[in-house]
């Protein structure tokens, strides 16, 4: 088998005060240039799996981990985090946590920095960060002054100043509203056009659907569905089973199927679904 | 921006920060080899020019104000009561007596804060925190002491940030945050439990996040601010050294000779901070009456 961008297999992990393991035997691959969207209720142990992606699980979150991990056929066990981030950009759930200067360009600069990028590129790399996440102009300005929208934007340009090829968004958008939200999957897209590999964990089905080329669904720290973004969104009753959902023009395609005995296609984007729909009806 | 950095442009602004806190160190030793009124009064006036230099002259005579505070309480108290006086200098109401050397005492210690006072401004307003943290790493302070003195500008507006919510979500839960001076000191625990709690949550996300930027990466780390020792740096330093071994020799040499504090300009000085305090008081008053009758502006 050709290298994976990252490569997962038999994956268990515990925390030390817990009884159970959060993670359970979880293998799955993804190639580079996909993005792959994690799915699952509160506490399958979505961030828990993303962190162990770039090491930050078990070297500095404690724990027992078995399984093997191998990011660009590196093996995380034998790295370590600091050094991971050359290869993993890691965007959290809280924008504001993840600030820690002055002003927005060195906020950018500051990881850039601890890589010892000279400054003479690192002038060039703010400038293209900034443009990624449109955030052009505002070099001068306190973090803290901007909107929640914009300071993840900003914590998602600071990770990418560091160009890494891998990047993993646990829940960004769960603290913005939806204008914030349009903003960082808009930056998710343009990511997808650098040819990046990413994961990201979102509730938000609908957007998973147009952004992502694979899904994991993830419940009780176990793998329950993996496949490409129309495999698992088609299979409708097994999410539900889930207490998950679907897209609602997949939903509403199943439901119009299940009324009116009709024999639709599934489809998970509004675009197909209207083709889907329209064909029906001729 | 939270710290009590001045933009200007000055030449004291463009000196490396190191120089800047090699200066501070040179204020402080210098206030301690002159320990003389007279020779105090005149250092800190020969600090002036650089404030004045600096363009930094409005916000400067407003900090200074609160060591001046400090100044007036420790001549007037020391002056009268500190034991070591023996030869009266004169008298106020109520028979209490200054003595000379207790006055020299209380304005040395005195004029020596407003000395280090008036460095450490001009260090602190004329210095970004950024560059000063990257000189720091310049002179090989560890890189996380430096990162620890940088982020305390972020951390405390988010921290009073998160004491508001923290007071308003308490206050919603009934907690009496207007009641009497006992109840309010009570109070502080169920406020300040889960204030710490948050902070410390918050902190330990941020290493996380620190530890997925390479903070911990050894190996060269580069910065993002630039700051260049020229010869406007070198021509400063000279010039430091070269009035602390005029200082020292001063100190060495001509102090047999050189007899500069008087009863009157110790007697002067005391009444020229009570005249600067006693003005500084009125317009206090002045404001918070102003305040009261409301509306006059």
């Amino acid at each position: 088998m050709a290298e994976q961008a990252i490569e997962v297999t038999n994956l268990t992990f515990e925390y030390p005060d817990t009884e159970e393991p959060v993670l359970k035997d979880i293998s799955f691959s993804i190639d580079y240039g996909e993005i792959l969207g994690i799915i699952g209720p509160t506490g399958a142990g979505k961030s828990t799996l993303a962190m162990c992606v770039n090491g930050l699980v078990p070297q500095v979150i404690n724990g027992e981990m078995e399984g093997d991990i191998k990011v660009k056929g590196m093996n995380v066990h034998e790295s370590n985090v600091a050094a991971m981030s050359e290869h993993v950009g890691f965007v959290f759930q809280e924008p504001e946590n993840q600030l820690s200067q002055m002003t927005i360009e060195e906020e950018i600069a500051f990881g850039m920095g601890n890589l010892g990028v000279p400054r003479e590129e690192m002038l060039g790399r703010i400038k293209d960060a900034l443009s990624q996440v449109s955030l052009e102009g505002f070099e001068e300005r306190s973090p803290l002054a901007l909107s929640g929208g914009q300071q993840q934007r900003l914590a998602i340009a600071a990770v990418l100043a560091m160009r890494p090829t891998i990047m993993i968004m646990d829940e960004p958008t769960s603290m913005l509203d939806p204008k914030g939200k349009n903003e960082v999957y808009d930056v998710l897209k343009n990511l997808k056009a650098y040819g990046m590999t990413g994961i990201i964990i979102d509730h938000e089905v609908e957007r998973i659907a147009a952004y992502c080329d694979k899904v994991l669904v993830l419940d009780g720290g176990e793998v329950q569905m993996f496949g490409t973004t129309e495999e698992v969104f088609t299979k409708i009753d097994r999410l539900h089973e889930l207490t998950l959902h679907a897209p609602q023009v997949t939903e509403f395609l199943s439901q119009y199927n299940q009324q009116f005995d009709g024999k639709l296609d599934l489809a998970t984007t509004v675009k197909k679904a209207v083709e889907v729909y329209e064909s029906a009806n001729k | 921006m939270n710290s009590l950095y001045m933009p200007k442009d000055s030449l004291i602004h463009s000196l490396d920060p190191r120089t800047k806190m090699i200066f501070v160190a040179f204020v402080v030793a210098s206030s301690f080899i002159m320990n003389d009124p007279a020779l105090q009064l005149l250092l800190l006036v020969a600090l002036f020019p650089l404030v004045v230099i600096a363009k930094l002259v409005k916000p400067y005579l407003i900090s200074i104000q609160f060591l001046l505070l400090f100044a007036v309480l420790i001549m007037t108290v020391h002056g009268i009561y500190n034991p070591i006086g023996v030869t009266p200098v004169f008298e106020i109401f109520g028979g209490l007596t200054f003595k000379y050397e207790s006055m020299v005492y209380a304005s040395v210690m005195s004029f020596r804060i407003l000395v280090i006072g008036t460095g450490a401004v001009l260090f602190v307003m004329t210095t970004h925190p950024s560059d000063m943290a990257s000189a720091l790493v310049k002179w090989k302070v560890p890189h996380s002491f430096a990162f620890i003195l940088l982020s305390t500008f972020q951390i405390i507006p988010i921290i009073a940030r998160e004491a508001k919510i923290v007071m308003e979500a308490q206050q919603a839960r009934c907690l009496d945050v207007k009641g009497n001076i006992i109840q309010r000191v009570k109070n502080l625990v169920p406020m300040f439990a889960p204030l710490f709690i948050i902070t410390f949550m918050k902190v330990h996300q941020l290493s996380y996040v620190l530890e997925c930027r390479a903070f911990s990466r050894k190996g060269n780390k580069t910065s993002l601010r630039e700051t260049n020792i020229g010869s406007l740096d070198y021509s400063f330093l000279l010039g430091m050294l070269a009035v602390l071994v005029f200082e020292i020799y001063l100190k060495l040499f001509m102090m047999g000779s050189l007899q500069l504090t008087t009863d009157a300009l110790l007697t002067y000085s005391l009444i020229g901070t009570w005249v600067v305090c006693g003005f500084m008081l009125i317009k206090f008053l002045f404001k918070r009456v102003q305040g009261k009758v409301g509306g006059v502006n």
